[in-house]
């Protein structure tokens, strides 16, 4: 015996080198089958149908008036009335409201065709800038927004602060003014981390070409909650950006006025630009979407178990069943 | 010289002469299931391997069911094996335990050296080496299965996931007019490949086993699915690509359409670049992991850290990330906690698109396992399925008609005769059947009494 154990090279027994670690083998067995179908139809359907009970009590309006506010002289040729500052260009648009909107009611502008990712336009900011005022220099992917005719740095300075969208609303129903609350709808973390709260703007929109709204140079840019919003590139073409948010409830059948300068030049590039006012619930905004999805895919699930649950009753096939092996199959005599 | 070239050519045709001596009885023997061995020493096969009767000398060879060299020299062996591999185009492997075997274990395309009494030399040469000959059996049926399967599942699933996760990058690209920008962070895709789904893939390329090594050894017939290649065949990578083209584009669409235009929170907040990247990765990983929890059929410990841990780690990640300084996190700031973790539409998305990217790949599995079950689905069953008593007579005739296809532990010659024998046995039985119906006394009484009175 002690031979054996002097004179053995037998390596050290483990589960693990031995690959005979204690496992679950799960087999798919018809009872498997369908209760892993039943179980998602049971889940998503209440998840789907919640989603979407939720989305219908949201109730949004969405009000496209770029090709409206063109008065009708100009309305072949929107591109000469957009860029001529003597014209006056409030628009006064009137929006039934379908619904009861409970406040708060959050109101967006909405653009279309406007490729807020394109990757030029990304890179085109200096967030080092926006955070530190030592490091106003710090122009490099701004090119070519980031100095003015004197050489000197425009703060923010890039395309996307450039082209800060400009029109403006002012909301009331029943003749009396509905206040829009403009603190607090950007990013806490944009505000207390990204954009110095000692950071003035400076050189802004200043000399050749007007790209959007300009800004008021005692506002460090911390407080400057629109430039801060449009900062944040959207992902799509198509995207809304919170404009403000109305904390009075605003009754069903009402007609709300809303009193707009339609600065904002989208006539160039045939973006489209539209107003929306939409409540929210704990999904967000309406999404019908989601709710459908959900529902769908429980329905397909439930539909399927009902298939299965019949394929096996009238094909079943004995679990372990010998004669499916391939040499039973396809007897070598 | 001309002696030796006229005893040479002498001794060429007395060879040839054989051969085909050799191959007329195999061809006259009647039955079919007769195993022939070949039986060759190395004079002979200095001249039967000659360029010009080697073809000959191999047909005859690759007939019969064994075929022994004996007195070849190490340069010979090689070069039979480089023939045969040659003139069969099958795998060939070679096993030896002496200097002498180093040239055949380098030639064929496995080589295995027994290490022990020869010396190391056979060893340091080979592929595989293993202490005893008998190990073999183990090596090719318990190893050799389980690689196989091992390798073909992983690397479909590797390039299925590579599918997945780099597809949604170039649709997203149609989204902003293929300027190029990226939709996830740079360092998100750097911890892809690296952390959050690498380490699952690891634990099914090492520890997989569709069957456990008992059941492999007890059904040699399960190494043919090997030597057939079914589970890497252009079907199943056809399949897979199809799988992950599916999948990148229901993730791709499914995030798009959920999260935009609209507001994603009650404060009424919509995405921006940052979100979608973040939120579109989150389904990727937890997909493209819940996918490989499907494919694997023997969960350890192991496994089970290795998928929910890479996915879980990908939350710590983006938490750590968030919480440097914006100068290195850039857009990824505070992301999770802030934005997007506290939006049940966040939680809401990543069920929908796992559920729906796996529905496809589930059907399949569930009808494939119902109606069209492979061997180790049935053997799996008839294992480990409570619901059918284990037959112990079943399990014994299974395992005896499995070996036969492969020839494993299985010995031809004895099989033949007890095949022969049954045949005589039957025809025995068959004449004295007959003898019985046609005797005169059993007509007589069978028969009806009216009509033999005639």
């Amino acid at each position: 015996m002690d031979q054996k154990n002097k004179n053995s090279k037998k390596p050290v027994y483990s589960k693990f080198s031995q690959q005979e670690l204690p496992a679950w083998k799960p087999i798919l067995t018809p009872g498997w089958v369908i209760a892993s179908y039943i179980t998602i139809g049971a889940l998503f359907i209440p998840i789907g149908l919640l989603a979407w009970t939720a989305s219908d009590s949201v109730v949004e309006i969405v009000d496209r008036y770029d090709e409206a506010c063109v008065p009708d002289d100009f309305s072949k040729n929107p591109q000469s009335y957009i860029q001529n500052p003597n014209i006056k260009k409030t628009c006064t648009r009137s929006i039934k409201v379908p619904k009861k909107l409970v406040a708060p009611i959050f109101v967006y502008y909405q653009l279309e065709n406007f490729y807020q990712n394109h990757r030029r336009f990304v890179k085109s900011r200096s967030d080092k800038q926006l955070r530190d005022v030592k490091a106003e220099n710090d122009t490099k992917f701004c090119l070519p927004v980031a100095y003015d005719y004197d050489n000197k740095p425009i703060v923010p300075c890039g395309l996307i602060a450039w082209s800060l969208f400009n029109d403006t609303y002012k909301i009331s129903t029943r003749g009396k003014d509905i206040s829009i609350e403009k603190k607090g709808i950007a990013w806490k973390s944009d505000a207390k981390a990204k954009f110095g709260s000692n950071v003035y703007p400076k050189n802004f929109q200043k000399d050749g070409l007007i790209g959007g709204a300009t800004l008021d140079e005692s506002i460090p840019l911390s407080e400057q909650e629109d430039l801060m919003v449009w900062m944040r590139t959207a992902a799509l073409p198509t995207f809304r950006k919170l404009y403000g948010k109305i904390n009075t409830d605003i009754e069903a059948h009402d007609t709300i006025k809303v009193e707009i300068q339609n600065n904002y030049n989208t006539y160039k590039f045939g973006g489209r630009k539209k107003l929306v006012l939409s409540t929210t619930t704990w999904i967000g905004g309406k999404n019908d979407f989601v709710g459908m999805a959900y529902i769908s895919v429980g329905g397909i699930c439930l539909f399927m178990a009902i298939n299965f649950i019949l394929l096996y009753v009238f094909r079943p096939r004995r679990l372990g069943d010998p004669s499916y092996l391939s040499w039973n199959r396809h007897p070598i005599t | 010289m001309i002696q030796h070239f006229v005893a040479f050519q002498a001794m060429k045709d007395d060879i040839l002469n054989q051969i085909e001596a050799s191959r007329q009885v195999i061809i006259n023997e009647k039955n079919k299931d007769d195993p022939f061995a070949l039986v060759v020493d190395g004079k002979a096969l200095e001249i039967a391997l000659r360029n010009d009767i080697k073809d000959n000398f191999l047909q005859l060879a690759v007939t019969c069911a064994s075929v022994i060299c004996c007195r070849v020299s190490p340069k010979q062996k090689a070069l039979i094996t480089r023939l045969v591999k040659k003139y069969t185009g099958k795998m060939t492997l070679a096993i030896g335990d002496g200097a002498n075997d180093v040239g055949m274990i380098q030639e064929a395309d496995i080589g295995i050296g027994i290490s022990g009494m020869e010396g190391m030399q056979a060893v340091m040469a080979s592929d595989f080496s293993i202490p005893q000959f008998r190990f073999l059996e183990r090596l090719l049926i318990v190893h050799g299965h389980w690689c196989y399967k091992r390798i073909s599942k992983m690397i479909l699933y590797f390039v299925y996931k590579n599918i997945v996760f780099g597809l949604t990058l170039f649709y997203y690209e149609m989204y902003s007019r293929f300027s190029g920008d990226v939709l996830y962070d740079g360092w998100y895709m750097v911890m892809f490949n690296l952390f959050l789904t690498s380490l699952p893939v690891i634990s099914l390329g090492v520890l997989e086993q569709d069957v456990s090594s008992d059941i492999c050894l007890q059904f040699p017939a399960l190494y043919q699915q090997g030597q057939k290649g079914i589970f890497f065949s252009w079907k199943r990578i056809i399949g897979w690509m199809g799988n992950g083209i599916l999948t990148s584009l229901v993730i791709s669409i499914l995030n798009v359409y959920v999260l935009s235009p609209s507001a994603f929170r009650k404060g009424g907040q919509v995405v921006d670049i940052a979100h979608l990247g973040l939120t579109t990765y989150t389904t990727i990983v937890w997909t493209v992991n819940c996918q490989i929890a499907l494919i694997i059929t023997h969960f350890t410990w192991i496994q089970h850290i290795f998928i929910w841990g890479s996915i879980f780690s990908w939350y710590i990640f983006l938490l750590f990330y968030g919480a440097l300084p914006p100068e290195y996190s850039k857009r990824e700031y505070k992301l999770l906690i802030e934005a997007v973790g506290p939006a049940p539409m966040y939680w809401i998305v990543v069920l929908l698109v796992v559920v729906i990217s796996l529905l496809p790949y589930f059907i399949y599995m569930v009808i494939q396992r119902s109606f069209y079950p492979m061997d180790d689905h049935v053997i799996q069953e008839m294992k480990y399925g409570r619901k059918v008593v284990v037959d112990d007579e079943m399990w014994l005739r299974e395992e005896k008609s499995s070996r036969k296809p492969t020839q494993i532990g299985f010995s031809a010659r004895v099989d033949a005769k007890i095949l022969y024998l049954k045949d005589q046995l039957h025809r025995k039985k068959m004449f004295i059947i007959k003898s019985i119906a046609n005797s005169p006394i059993r007509r007589s009484i069978s028969t009806n009494p009216l009509e033999n009175r005639d």
